[in-house]
């Protein structure tokens, strides 16, 4: 695995206990015999930024040949190779953004027309060919859901101006 | 505890709803654990609303049903087709597939169940033996024993899960932190809701494990090239073992029962470990070591034996004192606090009914799932065909009706959005997501145990060790953390000197 990778997600997970711990500040600790709110976030945050500090100290200090042969790796791709090798991530970013579209429609057009667009789509999505599976999948899901759900459970979904 | 409880535990689980919700809970759990893209942990947390509708007892019996269904599930598709469908059937797919392509596969797929069963129903017994005197003792545990038992739960955790210390205990730090979201547990001060009035309630754990383990799930599988599978095709006649095999396999199958139900006792992802562990027993112990690879039944027979009875093992600290240490029954604890349900020392005295009846329900559930598997296995195992792009949208609908369904609030709908998000990062990078979970149910017991031994020793720090039951917990907490890096040391100090004498 590159270290480049290694060292990112250190560096996130440092720059998100920071956040925390200064969010934290605003919560008073109070005296020890009786601690306030904000004391037990302040003791795992820090310890979140203590490891995630650990794990980069380790990282960089890794044997330099090993770590230069992993940056070779990564750093010499142009973009073309670059592109080629995460060809795989198109697909769940689309798929993120169909699902985002899909959670926004929830609350204006109600949850089961999106639904019944969401399934088509994203086995669309995924590479299903033609339209009637797709539809009747959906149309069948949505079935089972309203039956089970509404009919039975008496959940209440977001309702749009349509359905 | 004694025959009486044996009995009136059958008794609840023979009730009809109870029975019911056993059986569906078993066909749901088969079919998650064959399935891939929905684990148990996810399948659990999207049926919680569902068994609100059903009342406490069945409710969980469902809920359990499912836990030990996905057990037998995910053992098919490892053997048919070497794919294990929970990480606790990886061992599995050694032997078992091996054996498969030797024309064995029904007699491997008979022995993985007949063991499950045995091994299942053993967990049980004991089970029933050891809540109830770890719960009355339990009743000695005030919030410093509370807190020491949780940190050593973390530090275990910590040891036994993925391949990096550091990450798990980051993993867990996080899950600590999210939890802290919401109004905290002793004062009541409102933390880290940013304004939102749908995150004063804290952070929903339903959206956040079927983020982690549905919706990343399904986008890992989205971002990986489809591979047709290769199914091999089981006879109902293949299915009975001979009387070799059998043989054979008695001894892996009670070794792999004990050592799976103690496993299941540690903090951690005991089914995964007890599998493992007993993987690696049976072929030290083996007559047949030779075949080992090639498809040995001892490598089907322990495994899975060992896991299912570590499931088991892995109820004792959560019933008796409350504490899960694995995302499934934290799923399971979350479930029972919907009920009004809180799992703990007190559970066996103020709710016998429930206490008994989920007892009992497995056992009616491990004798439904053996009569269940061995006839429907060729069924189950022709699920696995089904072609993800089919599959995928429905788990993902699923998903998003548990998350909506445990508030009735969208806003837990895009927390679950941004937990599958994250999870899908997290697996890229190496972290995994089961200790998240299980610091984000064990955050609010760790901070409300801590404050409140401060409060009660007046600020005096010993207070976290002043009694013999924390004293040796910390103890233990100390060996734990320590051991891991002195075994590391010594190791290194010993491949070192082999090289300095060389030179």
């Amino acid at each position: 695995m590159a270290s480049r990778k290694e060292i990112e997600s250190s560096l996130v997970l440092l720059l998100f206990g920071a956040i925390f711990l200064l969010y934290d500040l605003k919560y008073p600790l109070d005296q020890r015999a009786n601690p306030g709110p904000g004391v037990f976030p302040l003791i795992v945050g820090a310890a979140l930024v203590i490891l995630a500090a650990w794990l980069l100290a380790q990282d960089a200090r890794k044997p330099k040949a090993q770590a230069a042969k992993e940056n070779d790796e990564g750093t010499k791709k142009s973009l073309r190779p670059f592109l080629q090798s995460n060809r795989g991530e198109a697909k769940p970013l689309l798929m993120i953004a169909v699902f985002i579209v899909y959670l926004l429609m929830v609350r204006w057009v109600g949850f089961f027309i999106s639904t019944f667009l969401f399934v088509i789509f994203s086995s669309k999505l995924m590479g299903a060919k033609g339209w009637r599976k797709p539809v009747a999948l959906s149309a069948g899901i949505n079935l089972f859901c309203y039956f089970l759900f509404v009919a039975w459970i008496k959940l209440s979904f977001p309702r749009g101006f349509l359905f | 505890m004694d025959g009486q409880g044996i009995l009136s535990s059958l008794l609840i689980a023979f009730q009809p709803v109870n029975f019911l919700a056993c059986f569906i809970g078993a066909v749901i759990g088969t079919l998650v654990g064959v399935l891939p893209g929905l684990g148990p942990a996810a399948a659990m947390a999207l049926v919680i609303p569902m068994t609100l509708k059903l009342g406490p007892t069945a409710g969980l019996i469902m809920l359990a049903g499912i836990y030990y269904g996905s057990m037998y599930g995910g053992s098919t598709t490892s053997i048919l087709v070497n794919v294990p469908g929970e990480p606790a059937s990886v061992v599995t797919t050694l032997e078992g597939y091996a054996m498969a392509r030797k024309g064995r596969a029904g007699a491997a797929l008979a022995i993985a169940a007949i063991g499950s069963f045995v091994a299942g129903t053993f967990s049980v017994i004991a089970l029933q033996f050891f809540a109830p005197v770890l719960a009355r003792s339990a009743l000695a545990f005030g919030p410093a024993e509370y807190f020491a038992l949780t940190v050593l739960g973390v530090i275990l955790l910590s040891n036994l899960t993925g391949k990096s210390r550091a990450k798990s205990l980051i993993m867990i730090m996080v899950g600590l932190m999210l939890s802290t979201v919401g109004f905290d547990p002793v004062g009541g001060v409102e933390r880290f809701s940013f304004g939102l009035e749908s995150a004063q309630g804290g952070i929903s754990f339903i959206a956040v494990t079927t983020g982690l383990f549905g919706v990343a799930e399904v986008f890992s599988i989205i971002a990986a090239k489809e591979e047709p599978l290769d199914l091999l095709p089981v006879r109902f006649r293949e299915l009975y073992p001979s009387r070799k095999e059998i043989k054979r396999s008695v001894a892996p199958i009670a070794r792999g029962s004990v050592l799976g139900f103690l496993i299941g006792l540690l903090p951690g992802p005991a089914a995964t470990m007890a599998a493992f562990a007993s993987y690696g027993m049976e072929r030290r112990l083996s007559k047949h070591r030779n075949e080992f690879g090639q498809g040995a039944i001892e490598g089907v027979a322990g495994p899975e034996s060992a896991n299912n009875a570590a499931a088991g093992g892995a109820m004792i600290p959560l019933l008796s004192l409350g504490l899960p240490f694995t995302p499934t029954t934290a799923v399971l604890l979350g479930g029972m606090l919907l009920h009004g349900i809180t799992p703990g020392p007190l559970l066996l005295r103020d709710r016998p009914d429930v206490f008994w009846g989920v007892i009992g329900s497995f056992y009616l559930g491990n004798m439904m799932l053996l009569i269940l598997n061995l006839p429907l296995v060729g069924f189950f195992a022709k699920i696995v065909r089904i072609a993800p792009r089919y599959l995928m949208p429905v788990v993902l609908v699923l998903c998003v009706i548990g998350a909506y369904g445990d508030n009735g609030n969208l806003f837990d709908v895009w927390v679950m959005l941004g937990a599958g998000i994250v999870g899908y990062i997290m697996r890229k990078y190496n972290y995994e997501p089961a200790p998240l979970v299980v610091g984000l149910v064990l955050g609010p017991v760790m901070e409300r145990s801590l404050r409140q031994t401060l409060i009660i020793s007046r600020g005096n720090m010993s207070g976290l060790w002043d009694s013999p039951i924390c004293l040796a917990l910390w103890l233990i907490i100390l060996l734990t953390a320590i051991l891991p890096f002195m075994i590391g040391y010594l190791r290194s100090k010993a491949t070192a000197r082999p090289r300095k004498s060389n030179s």
